[in-house]
C-alpha cells in the first residue's frame, strides 16, 4: 500500500472541485505565491477531461504540480441517483432485516402514503452468517470460516459485485469481521469488500450497517473514477501526489480513497469550510459561519475558535428517507433555498423552494422556457444582478421573462407590486436561510451574533448582508473567488484520519491504562495511515475527544479533551470539561452527577505546508475611477417600510484596490457573482482583496 | 367544540387581508421555534423515552389556549396540550397569569393520557401583555406506581400533580420539587427530565419573543390568524371532495387485561356534509376496569389525527385552524372520555384503533385515500431487574419495536414501521440496549407471511427475541393479537401482535392474550415480541403473478403462501412463476 514519498521540485498545487455543473480550478504556485482559477462546465460522461479543461482554463498543466487535489460529487451522487455496484451484505444471524427496519420512525407522520428508506442492497442479498459476539466483545457463538467460503461461492453465482459485511457488536471485537473479509478477500479477489469496523468502530447497528454498504455501494466506482484520473493525469505529466477530500475537509491518499469511498461523500461543501477556516487565520478570526448558496441550496458550516466544527454521523438523502452514515463529516446544515428555488401559491400561501428550477430550464430570466418566478428572477427585477453583467457578460438575462413570471404567477393573484412580489420573495428566502445558519450554531449552544458571516458560491454575496442582518451578525467578508470557493479551500487542507471506538464506561471506572490502550491504537493506525501516504506532512497533530453523558442519559455529546488530561490522569479535569461542554450545548449542566463515557475519538492530521495568501495592490479610500462601471435602479427596503428603488452605483471588483472603502448601497460586480451593499454597509478591500463588510456601518 | 367551531367559522370568514409575505415569514418562524425546543428537549433529556422514543410535543398557543403549532412529534398529543393550556388558563384565571410563572400538571384527565405525562406551561409576556403560551409535554420515564402488572384505579398509578405552579414569579416551588423526589424511583433522572423541559419552555419563549420584536405583535397576530384561517379554508375545500354520507365501522380490542378474552367493541360513525365532517364516538365501549381508559381529549386527538390524515396530512404547522370543520361527538365515560378515577395507564393503545376505525368506515366514501388496518399497538415491552455489573436497579426498553402498516389502493404497506399515533419516534439500537442492559437480542428481523395478502400486500412486521443474561423480570401490555389488522376491498387481514417466553429452553406460545403482565426470567431464558403485519387491499388473486413471484425471491411471502393465498406457483430454485400451474389454480 505504501506509495513512494514524492520528491519533486514541481512546484504548482493543483486543486480540482467537482460539482453537478462546473468544474472549479484552482491552482497555488508555491514559488511565485500565485493563486490561479479556472472554471469548466462538468463533463458527467468524461469527468476527467472536464478537469483538464480547467486546468487548461487557469493557465496551468500537470507536469510543473507535484500535489493533485480533488474533491467530487460521485460518490454522493452514486447514492441519490442509485447507480452503484450489485452489493450484497453478510450479517449477524438474526439480523438480516436490521438495515431495512432502520429506526422505525416516521416524521411524515400524518401522511398514510408515507415512504420508508429504500435499502441499497435488496432483501434477496442480503445473508446471515452464524457468529455472535457480545457486548463486551466476549465470543457466543464463534465463525464458521466455511459457512463464509460457501457464502462467497454464492454471492459469486449471483454476480455480486460488491459486499459489505456487518457483525454485531464489532466494535467490542472485530475479530469475526477482519476473519470474515480475509476468507472473501482472498477467494474473490475481484470483488469489493468493505467491512463496518474498518469505517466505524461505535456501537448504533443500523446506522453502521448503511454506513458499510453504501461504501461497498459506491466503492468499484469511485475506485474505477480514481484510477482512471490517476492514470490520466500521471500520463499528462504528472509525477506528484493524488489526494481526496474527505467529508472532514481533510485529506487522504487516493488510494484509501479507493477503498474507504464513502468518506469522500461531503468533500465539496467540506472544503468550502477548510476555506472559510483558512480565511479565518489569516485574518485572525475566532468564530465563523461558512456560508455556501448555490443554484438549489443554502449550506451552512461552522469554524469555533479557529477549528471546523465536525459530526459523527450525517444523513444522506431526505430525512425520511434518509440513509444514515456514521463517519466524521464536516458539521453542515443544508436548507433548500438557493438562486434556482421556485416561488409558488400554495393553498394561498407564499411559498419559496425547496422546489429548484435547476439549470434547465433555470429562471425564467434564463429564457431557456422556465416560466415560474425564481430567486434568481426576484434579484433581477429589484436591479441587484445587472441584465447584462450575468457571468461576466457571457449571457444575457430576460428582464421582461422575469417580470411576466413574477407578476402572473404571484403579484397578480396576491394583487400587489412585481416589486413588493420580488422583494416579498428575497425577505422568505433570507429568513428560511436565516433559520438554517442559525440552527448550526443554536444547536451547538453558540450564539450567531458572535460570528462572522463568510458568504460564497454563487448566490452567496448576494444575499450575505440581509441573511447577516436578520441574524444579528455584524461583519460579512466575501472571499476572492466565491464561486470558485470550494477549489479554493483545497489547497488548505491537511492529511486527516479520524477513528472512533465504543467504550462503554463509567468515567469513575474508566482506568487511564485502558483508556490510553484504545486512544493509541487508534492513533498508531493515523500515524501509519499517515506514512502510507506519498507527501510528507510538516508535523503530526493528535486531537482526542470523548462521546459522554451523565449517568443514565441517552444522548451523548462529543468533549474536546486536552492531552494534559491523559498525562496528569486527571479525571476530575475530564468530568470538568465535559460539564462545560453540557452547559455550553444545552445551557444545564450537573457537576454534581456521575459521568459516563460511550466513546472514544481520536483525531490524527498530518499538517501541509499552507499557501500563504497572496496580497494585492494597496490603493487610495476611494476607489479609482477605472472599478466604477455604471449605476442602475435597485430596491431596497427596510422592513415594515415601502422601499424603494435608488440609483446605486456599480464597481468591478476587479479593479479595486486594498483599502478602497465604498458606503452602500452599492453593487461589486465580478465574474459569477455579485456582492449586494445595503444602504448604510459599509465594504472595505483588505490586504488580500476580501471585502470586509461592516453590516449597517458597524453599530 | 361545537360552540368554538361556530365563533371560528365567523372569524374565517370575516378574515382581513394580511401580507402574504409577513405571514410566510411567521409561518416558517412559528415552526423553527417549535423544532428548536424540540431540539434542546431531546438532547437534556434523560430518559429514552424521551431521546430515542421521541415521547413528547413541544408546543406554541395563542393567549386563549389555541394551538399556532406543535412540534412534529407526537400525534396522539395534537390535542392533549391545548387542552391542558386552557384549563390552567381556567384554573388561574387569565388575570392571575403572571411573568415568571411556569404551570405544571400531570392531571390525566386534563392531559387525556397517562400520569407519566408532565406538561410544563410557560407564559409568554410581550411588552407587559400575555402573547401566548409554551408548553411541553414529556413522558417521564417512572411517577411512582407499579412497575409491572396491572392497575385499577388512577391512586395506584403514581403520584398525581394537580394544576400547579413549578415557578411563581421566578421563584420555583421547592416543596413540589420535594413532593416530586419523594415520590420517583430514580429522583435525579426525573429531575434530569424536568430541566429538559424547563429549558425547551424557555426557549419557546425566547424565540418567540425575537419573532414578535423583529415582526411586531400586531402583524405576528395577524399572521397567525392568516395561517390558521388559511388552514382551515384548506381542511373545508379537501372535506367537500368527500360525498356527503354517513360512514360506520365496528372493530374489536381483545380485553381491557383483567376479562381476559372479552372483546371491547369500538364503533365510530362519521358524518360527512358539505365541507364538514362529525366523527361520532358514542358508541365507542364504556370506560373498562383495566388500565386501558384516556380522557376526553384523547377522544377528541383520535378525530383530529384520523381528519388530519384524510384532508390535510402534510400542511405545517399543524393548528387548530385545521380542525374547525371537524365535530366530534364523545359523551363522557367512554374509553377514550374516561371519568375519574378509571385507571389510565396503557391510555395509548386503544386509540390508534380507533383512528383505523375511522379509515375503515371511510373506505366507502374515499376508497383512494384510506389505509388498511395497521399493527395497532407500541410493543414497547419493558424490563427490570438488577444489572450484576454494578448492583444496580435498571429499568430497560428498547422503545417501541414497529410493525406492519396496512396496504392503499395503489401500494403495498410499509413493513416494520412504528404506528399511527407516534410519529418521528425512534427504536433504540439493540447494541446499545446490549451495553446498558444484561441482555442478549437473538433476533431482530422482519416477519415473514405477516403481511395481510391482497391485490397490495399488507406490510411485515418485527420479531424481537431477547435473551437474559441475568434475571429479568418482563411486563407486556399488548393488544391486538386476536383482532387483528383487517384488509381492505377483500384483502386478507394481516397476522397478530404476539409474546412468547422461552423458560428453561421450552418456549411457551399459549398465552390467551399478548399481556404477560409479570413473568420472571431466569438466566437464558428470553422473551419473544412480535409485531403484526398490515392488513391488503384488493383481492389476492388480482396480484399480479409477477409481484408475488418477487415477494417469494424476496422472502416477504413463503412459496407456501405465495400458493395458497395467491394462487401462485413459484418454482423454489429459479423464483420463476410455474404459468401454467398458476392459471389453472387461478382459474
Amino acid at each position: 500500500m505504501k506509495r513512494p514519498k514524492t520528491a519533486t521540485n514541481a512546484n504548482l498545487r493543483l486543486a480540482a472541485d467537482i460539482g453537478g455543473t462546473f468544474t472549479d480550478i484552482a491552482v497555488f504556485d508555491e514559488r511565485t505565491g500565485k493563486l490561479t482559477f479556472g472554471k469548466a462546465l462538468s463533463t458527467p460522461e468524461h469527468l476527467v477531461e472536464g478537469i483538464s479543461a480547467g486546468v487548461e482554463k487557469a493557465g496551468s498543466d500537470y507536469r510543473s504540480a507535484g500535489l493533485f487535489l480533488h474533491g467530487s460529487t460521485i460518490a454522493i451522487n452514486t447514492i441519490l441517483e442509485r447507480t452503484g455496484a450489485r452489493t450484497a451484505l453478510v450479517i449477524t444471524e438474526g439480523f438480516r432485516d436490521v438495515y431495512e427496519i432502520g429506526r422505525i420512525n416516521r416524521p411524515d407522520a400524518y401522511n398514510l402514503f408515507f415512504r420508508k428508506h429504500v435499502p441499497l442492497v435488496e432483501r434477496a442479498l442480503r445473508f446471515e452468517a452464524h457468529e455472535r459476539v457480545l457486548a463486551d466483545g466476549e465470543i457466543d457463538k464463534p465463525l464458521d470460516e466455511d459457512e463464509i467460503a460457501a457464502l462467497g461461492r454464492k454471492l459469486d453465482s449471483l454476480g455480486v459485485e460488491a459486499t459489505a459485511i456487518l457483525f454485531l457488536n464489532c466494535y467490542a471485537n472485530p475479530e469475526h469481521e477482519a476473519r470474515a473479509r480475509a476468507v472473501l478477500e482472498r477467494n474473490h479477489p475481484g470483488m469489493f469488500i468493505s467491512a463496518s469496523h474498518e469505517l466505524s468502530q461505535e456501537y448504533r447497528e443500523f446506522e453502521r450497517c448503511s454506513t458499510v454498504v453504501a461504501n461497498a455501494y459506491i466503492g468499484p466506482k469511485v475506485r474505477r473514477y480514481i484510477g482512471e484520473i490517476d492514470a490520466h493525469i500521471r500520463s499528462a505529466g504528472f509525477h506528484g501526489s493524488f489526494l481526496i477530500v474527505q467529508s472532514t475537509g481533510g485529506l487522504y491518499e487516493s488510494e484509501q480513497a479507493q477503498s474507504q469511498c464513502v468518506r469522500m461523500l461531503e468533500s465539496g461543501p467540506a472544503a468550502g469550510v477548510i476555506g472559510t477556516q483558512a480565511l479565518c487565520r489569516t485574518l485572525k478570526l475566532d468564530n465563523a459561519i461558512a456560508f455556501d448558496m448555490g443554484g438549489t441550496t443554502a449550506k451552512a458550516g461552522v469554524i469555533y475558535k479557529g477549528e471546523a466544527l465536525t459530526t459523527g454521523q450525517a444523513l444522506i438523502g431526505g430525512y425520511d428517507k434518509a440513509l444514515p452514515v456514521q463517519i466524521a463529516m464536516m458539521d453542515i446544515f443544508e436548507v433548500g433555498t438557493g438562486g434556482g428555488s421556485i416561488a409558488r401559491i400554495e393553498d394561498g400561501a407564499l411559498r419559496v423552494g425547496p422546489q429548484s428550477a435547476g439549470a434547465a430550464p433555470g429562471p425564467a430570466c434564463y429564457g431557456l422556457g422556465g416560466a415560474e418566478p425564481t430567486v434568481t428572477d426576484a434579484n433581477l427585477v429589484l436591479g441587484r444582478l445587472g441584465a447584462d453583467r450575468f457571468l461576466g457578460g457571457e449571457m444575457a438575462l430576460d428582464v421582461d421573462a422575469a417580470t411576466r413570471a413574477l407578476k402572473t404567477r404571484i403579484a397578480d393573484p396576491f394583487t400587489m407590486s412585481v416589486t413588493a412580489a420580488a422583494d416579498g420573495i428575497l425577505r422568505i428566502a433570507v429568513t428560511a436561510m436565516s433559520y438554517a445558519v442559525k440552527g448550526v450554531t443554536t444547536e451547538r449552544g453558540l450564539d450567531a451574533g458572535d460570528f462572522a458571516l463568510v458568504a460564497y458560491g454563487g448566490a452567496g454575496p448576494l444575499h450575505a448582508v440581509q441573511v447577516a442582518r436578520e441574524i444579528g451578525i455584524r461583519k460579512v467578508i466575501i472571499p476572492g473567488a466565491p464561486g470558485v470557493f470550494s477549489a479554493f479551500g483545497m489547497l488548505f487542507s491537511d492529511l486527516r484520519y479520524d477513528y472512533v471506538r465504543t467504550w462503554y464506561t463509567r468515567l469513575d471506572d474508566a482506568g487511564f491504562d485502558d483508556m490510553e490502550a484504545v486512544y493509541t491504537a487508534l492513533e498508531d493506525q493515523g500515524r501509519q495511515a499517515i506514512a502510507s501516504t506519498s507527501v510528507t506532512p510538516s508535523r503530526i497533530v493528535i486531537k482526542r475527544a470523548a462521546d459522554m453523558r451523565y449517568v443514565g442519559q441517552e444522548h451523548a455529546v462529543t468533549v474536546d479533551l486536552p492531552m494534559s488530561v491523559f498525562t496528569r490522569q486527571d479525571r476530575k479535569a475530564i468530568k470538568r470539561h465535559f460539564d462545560e461542554m453540557h452547559l455550553l450545548r444545552y445551557g444545564t449542566s450537573a457537576p454534581d452527577e456521575r459521568a459516563e463515557i460511550v466513546s472514544l475519538r481520536s483525531t490524527v492530521t498530518g499538517l501541509m505546508r499552507k499557501p500563504p495568501q497572496e496580497t494585492i495592490a494597496r490603493g487610495p479610500k476611494t476607489p479609482t475611477k477605472n472599478a466604477f462601471t455604471g449605476r442602475r435602479k435597485v430596491y431596497f427596503a427596510e422592513d415594515g417600510k415601502a422601499g424603494k428603488f435608488i440609483d446605486t452605483p456599480t464597481w468591478r471588483r476587479a479593479d479595486l484596490r486594498a483599502g478602497n472603502r465604498i458606503t452602500g448601497p452599492a453593487l461589486v460586480e465580478e465574474h459569477a457573482s455579485t456582492t449586494v451593499l445595503l444602504p448604510e454597509d459599509v465594504m472595505t478591500m483588505d490586504a488580500y482583496g476580501n471585502l470586509v463588510i461592516a453590516v449597517g456601518g458597524g453599530r | 367544540m361545537a360552540k368554538a367551531k361556530k365563533k371560528a367559522t365567523k372569524r374565517a370568514s370575516s378574515r382581513r387581508v394580511v401580507d402574504p409575505v409577513v405571514t410566510e415569514i411567521v409561518r416558517n418562524g412559528v415552526i423553527a421555534v417549535t423544532e428548536e425546543m424540540k431540539t434542546n428537549l431531546m438532547r437534556t433529556a434523560y430518559n429514552i423515552i424521551i431521546y430515542e422514543a421521541l415521547d413528547f410535543t413541544t408546543g406554541l398557543f395563542t393567549p386563549e389556549g389555541e394551538t399556532v403549532s406543535i412540534g412534529i412529534g407526537l400525534p396522539m398529543f395534537i390535542r392533549g396540550m391545548a387542552e391542558t393550556v386552557k384549563a390552567k388558563i381556567a384554573h388561574f384565571g387569565r388575570d392571575n397569569i403572571k411573568p415568571g410563572d411556569i404551570y405544571v400538571t400531570n392531571d390525566a384527565y386534563i392531559t387525556g393520557s397517562h400520569l407519566n405525562h408532565m406538561t410544563f406551561t410557560l407564559p409568554i409576556f410581550h411588552k407587559g401583555k400575555l402573547a401566548g403560551f409554551s408548553c411541553c409535554m414529556g413522558h417521564w420515564l417512572d411517577i411512582g406506581g407499579p412497575i409491572g402488572g396491572m392497575t385499577t384505579d388512577i391512586f395506584s398509578e403514581g403520584l398525581q400533580v394537580p394544576i400547579v405552579k413549578y415557578q411563581d414569579r421566578g421563584v420555583i416551588n421547592q416543596t413540589l420539587v420535594d413532593i416530586i423526589r419523594q415520590n420517583v424511583r430514580i429522583p435525579s433522572r426525573a429531575m434530569g427530565d424536568l430541566r429538559a423541559q424547563i429549558t425547551a419552555v424557555k426557549t419557546g419563549e425566547r424565540r418567540y419573543l425575537q419573532l414578535l420584536e423583529r415582526y411586531g405583535a400586531d402583524a405576528v397576530r395577524d399572521a397567525i390568524r392568516a395561517i390558521m384561517d388559511r388552514a382551515e379554508v384548506s381542511a373545508r375545500t379537501r372535506t367537500k371532495t368527500i360525498p356527503d354520507g354517513i360512514y360506520e365501522a365496528e372493530s374489536f380490542m381483545d380485553d381491557d387485561g383483567l376479562e381476559v378474552g372479552k372483546r371491547v367493541p369500538i364503533r365510530v360513525r362519521v358524518t360527512v356534509k358539505g365541507e364538514e365532517m362529525t366523527v361520532d364516538l358514542s358508541d365507542v365501549s364504556r370506560q373498562v376496569r383495566g388500565f386501558y381508559n384516556s380522557g376526553i381529549t384523547t377522544g377528541y386527538a383520535c378525530a383530529q389525527v384520523a381528519y388530519k390524515c384524510l384532508t390535510s396530512p402534510t400542511d405545517y404547522p399543524i393548528n387548530d385552524g385545521s380542525f374547525r370543520s371537524l365535530k366530534v361527538i364523545v359523551p363522557p365515560g367512554r374509553v377514550v372520555s374516561a371519568t375519574r378515577p378509571a385507571p389510565m395507564r396503557w391510555w395509548m393503545t386503544y386509540p390508534m384503533t380507533i383512528v383505523d376505525t375511522i379509515f375503515k368506515a371511510m373506505t366507502a366514501a374515499i376508497p383512494d385515500r384510506v389505509i388498511a388496518g395497521h399493527h395497532a399497538d407500541l410493543l414497547a415491552p419493558t424490563f427490570h431487574g438488577v444489572n450484576p455489573r454494578r448492583s444496580e436497579f435498571f429499568i430497560g426498553s428498547f422503545g417501541p419495536l414497529g410493525g406492519g402498516w396496512g396496504a392503499k389502493h395503489n401500494e403495498d404497506g410499509v413493513s416494520g414501521t412504528v404506528c399511527i399515533n407516534d410519529g418521528d419516534t425512534h427504536n433504540s439500537p439493540n447494541e446499545q440496549a446490549e451495553a446498558k442492559f444484561p441482555i442478549v437480542v437473538e433476533r431482530f428481523a422482519l416477519v415473514e407471511n405477516s403481511g395481510g395478502a391482497g391485490r397490495h400486500r399488507g406490510g411485515l412486521g418485527i420479531v424481537r427475541d431477547v435473551r437474559a443474561r441475568s434475571p429479568i423480570t418482563v411486563n407486556t401490555q399488548i393488544d391486538r393479537a386476536h383482532c387483528r389488522p383487517w384488509g381492505l376491498d377483500d384483502g386478507l387481514d394481516g397476522s397478530g401482535n404476539k409474546v412468547e417466553l422461552r423458560i428453561g429452553g421450552q418456549w411457551k406460545t399459549d398465552f390467551p392474550n399478548a399481556k404477560v403482565l409479570v413473568a420472571h426470567l431466569k438466566e437464558g431464558d428470553a422473551f419473544r415480541i412480535q409485531s403484526g403485519g398490515g392488513g391488503g387491499y384488493g383481492a389476492p388473486l388480482e396480484r399480479p403473478a409477477e409481484e408475488v413471484a418477487e415477494d417469494v425471491r424476496q422472502g416477504y411471502v413463503g412459496i407456501a403462501d405465495a400458493r395458497e393465498l395467491y394462487r401462485v406457483v413459484v418454482d423454489p430454485v429459479t423464483f420463476a412463476v410455474d404459468a401454467e400451474a398458476t392459471a389453472k389454480l387461478r382459474a
